[in-house]
């Protein structure tokens, strides 16, 4: 008797299965380490996506502005809007970026160095620079329309300030501030930027121009202003981008492949599929095609706007969905799939 | 001389001496009391107040009997044999405790991404964040492979572990290699610790222990162009058991690629923009 109780408890003793192993642990749901993220996400609050939206209309302001400006088309309220514009962005830009840095004070600290490698540094310069041309371009204009007064100081600034050459120097500057908030994502551990790190400056770019051809219209039938041709314009000017940026984010998503999935997920689908891919691209096409009245491209422009927006605040969330996830992380630092540096794609 | 640490998470007892002695040299804050439920691990993960980080996975039983005369002792040692009535000791596989901590990358994703330049290499090789000029841009939080740096809300900065920078320029070893009782955490000459290693490994594997193996080589763990790690690992499971990714890479291998791509794509904009100038 004695002899079988002890058996019994001999086998027991084998057969208990107390474990904490993710692959041997029946109990646990949680894959991996406890499903503690293996990454950290970045602490961004509202004014990094915000800081990405105006930028990239700032960008395409320029661009749209330069062209017109290149080509010969003579539109006075479009150069006066685009030249305050490119400043208040300049002004807003700094504000948003220094106040949701942890140590504000500091933010001088910048321009101790500039580093190729850091699409952080990059920025940082690229505003500093489109900022100071933003500003001189801006300065010749209210001189010309006099706000400035009737000094001596004025009267040079209009005359001395080459504003026509400097937009043109500062165009490429404007449209890398404007794609390198999309790279700036990219060149991080989170598995959903990273993996498309060919495209998400092109796609920031394309919504940029697009969000700006917008505001550019909205502006001048909200003031009445803008010649009949510059209406035109920039209506078949955000037709083609729209379309553009619709293969670009579609090109995305192939790209992204399982990993986009945080941007159909239950809290950002409403964001991105409602906000940015129905309500920021599809409706606006379908608008687009119809007659053009005031009202119903002022409604136009309003919801690009918004998809633009939304599409920012949608893929930095996703980022943090996705840098949370810990299958997403593994899976992607697994084999191929993470970006080498010998790949070209 | 570059120096880093090897971590040998087989003669790791899971003590937290480590922990511990890491937060009392460089006097981080507290992390307040958690009770997770995940086996002995209250403290979870690497971050700015918490340095080094002992995960705890316990392991299956094994089936096994234990008849006739055990050698318990040979339960402590790391020996694996057959013992008298088909009993099995495994001495190393009840339980597997990591102590990690920042890998002080050859090539730093961390360092890389900081634009004030505040994370630096010093003279001994390791990565350092200049707390004096860090602004706390965050950006390198998510550009680290392993989840190491991260931002204390509190103070606005990141921190991660120095590699008693400190403690190195008075010739001494780091805090937690120090304390730790069973010299798991080894530091020293970077070259030197990868032939400890090398020799390590090969004793398990002679003891039958194959899975054995070195995380933070270019072939795994240091992978993608991060070229390695000063701060290696012995490890005896998947790396993703301990919360480790396999390949991680470099974030910034892409920099370049993504401004080509992106003045393409400002050039075919551009074009269309134009295109609608025509009458
Ligand atoms: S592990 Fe992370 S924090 Fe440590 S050196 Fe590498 S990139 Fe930097
Ligand atoms: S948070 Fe500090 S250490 Fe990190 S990238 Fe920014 S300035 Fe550099």
């Amino acid at each position: 008797m004695a002899d079988v109780t002890q058996e019994t408890r001999q086998q027991q003793n084998g057969k208990i299965e107390t474990s904490h192993h993710p692959e041997t642990d029946s109990q646990r749901k949680d894959k991996y380490y406890y499903g503690i993220p293996p990454i950290k996400r970045a602490h961004w609050t509202w004014q990094i996506p915000i800081y990405f939206w105006i930028g990239g209309i700032s960008a395409g302001v320029q661009l749209f502005t330069t062209l017109a400006n290149v080509l010969g088309h003579k539109d006075e309220a479009l150069t006066r809007i685009g030249r305050y514009t490119a400043l208040v962005t300049m002004i807003l830009s700094p504000i948003l970026l220094i106040w949701d840095l942890g140590r504000p004070e500091r933010f001088y600290n910048m321009m101790r160095i500039w580093k190729l490698r850091s699409p952080m540094s990059n920025q940082s310069w690229a505003l500093v620079v489109y900022g100071n041309l933003a500003g001189l371009i801006a300065a010749r204009q209210a001189a010309e329309d006099g706000l400035l007064g009737r000094g001596l100081l004025p009267r040079l600034v209009a005359r001395l300030v080459p504003a026509r050459f400097l937009s043109v120097l500062a165009l490429p500057v404007a449209l890398f501030v404007g794609s390198n908030t999309g790279t700036l994502l990219s060149a991080t551990s989170v598995p959903i930027w990273a993996r498309n790190w060919m495209l998400m400056g092109p796609t920031f770019l394309a919504s940029g121009v697009s969000t700006a051809l917008s505001y550019l219209s909205l502006v001048l039938h909200l003031g009445h202003w803008g010649e009949k041709k510059t209406h035109h314009v920039l209506r078949r000017a955000e037709r083609a981008t729209l379309l553009i940026e619709a293969g670009l984010i579609a090109a995305s998503l192939v790209r992204m492949s399982r990993w986009s999935k945080p941007l159909f997920s239950r809290e950002i689908a409403p964001l991105f599929v409602g906000g940015t891919l129905l309500g920021g691209i599809a409706a606006p096409l379908a608008l687009l095609s119809g007659k053009e009245t005031r009202g119903k491209s002022m409604f136009t422009s309003t919801l690009v706007l918004l998809g633009g927006l939304a599409l920012r605040f949608a893929m930095v969330q996703a980022g943090r969905k996705s840098a949370d996830d810990p299958e997403a992380y593994f899976t992607f630092a697994r084999g191929e799939n993470a970006p080498q540096p010998e790949d070209k794609i | 001389m570059a120096t880093g640490f090897l971590t040998d998470t087989t003669v790791c007892i899971g003590c937290k001496a480590c922990e511990v002695a890491c937060k009392q040299w460089n006097q981080i804050p507290a992390d307040g009391y958690e009770l997770t439920g995940d086996s002995y691990d209250n403290t979870k993960q690497l971050s700015g107040t918490t340095w080094r980080h002992v995960a705890f996975i316990e392991n299956p039983k094994k089936q096994r009997k234990l008849t006739g005369d055990v050698d318990l002792l040979a339960l402590a040692e790391d020996v694996h044999q057959t013992l008298p009535g088909g009993a099995e000791l495994d001495g190393l596989g009840r339980w597997t405790f990591m102590s990690d901590v920042c890998k002080h990358c050859v090539e730093a994703a961390c360092q890389q991404a900081c634009p004030t330049g505040a994370i630096i290499r010093n003279e001994f090789d390791n990565v350092y964040i200049q707390p004096d000029v860090c602004n706390g841009c965050g950006y390198c939080v998510p550009a680290c492979p392993y989840g190491v740096i991260t931002q204390v809300p509190e103070d606005g900065r990141v921190f991660k572990c120095t590699l008693c920078y400190d403690r190195q320029r008075d010739g001494l070893e780091p805090a937690c290699a120090k304390a730790c009782p069973t010299n798991s955490i080894m530091f020293g000459d970077v070259e030197e610790l990868k032939q400890v290693a090398a020799e390590r490994v090969a004793t398990l594997h002679a003891k039958g222990y194959e899975n054995a193996y070195i995380y933070g080589t270019p072939e795994i763990g240091g992978t993608g162009g991060i070229n390695g790690d000063h701060s290696k690992f012995i490890l005896m499971d998947e790396p993703e058991t301990y919360n480790l990714p396999a390949h991680p890479f470099l974030p910034q291998a892409k920099v370049k690629g993504g401004f080509v791509a992106s003045a393409v794509a400002a050039t075919v904009l551009g074009a269309v923009v134009a295109l609608a100038f025509r009458d």
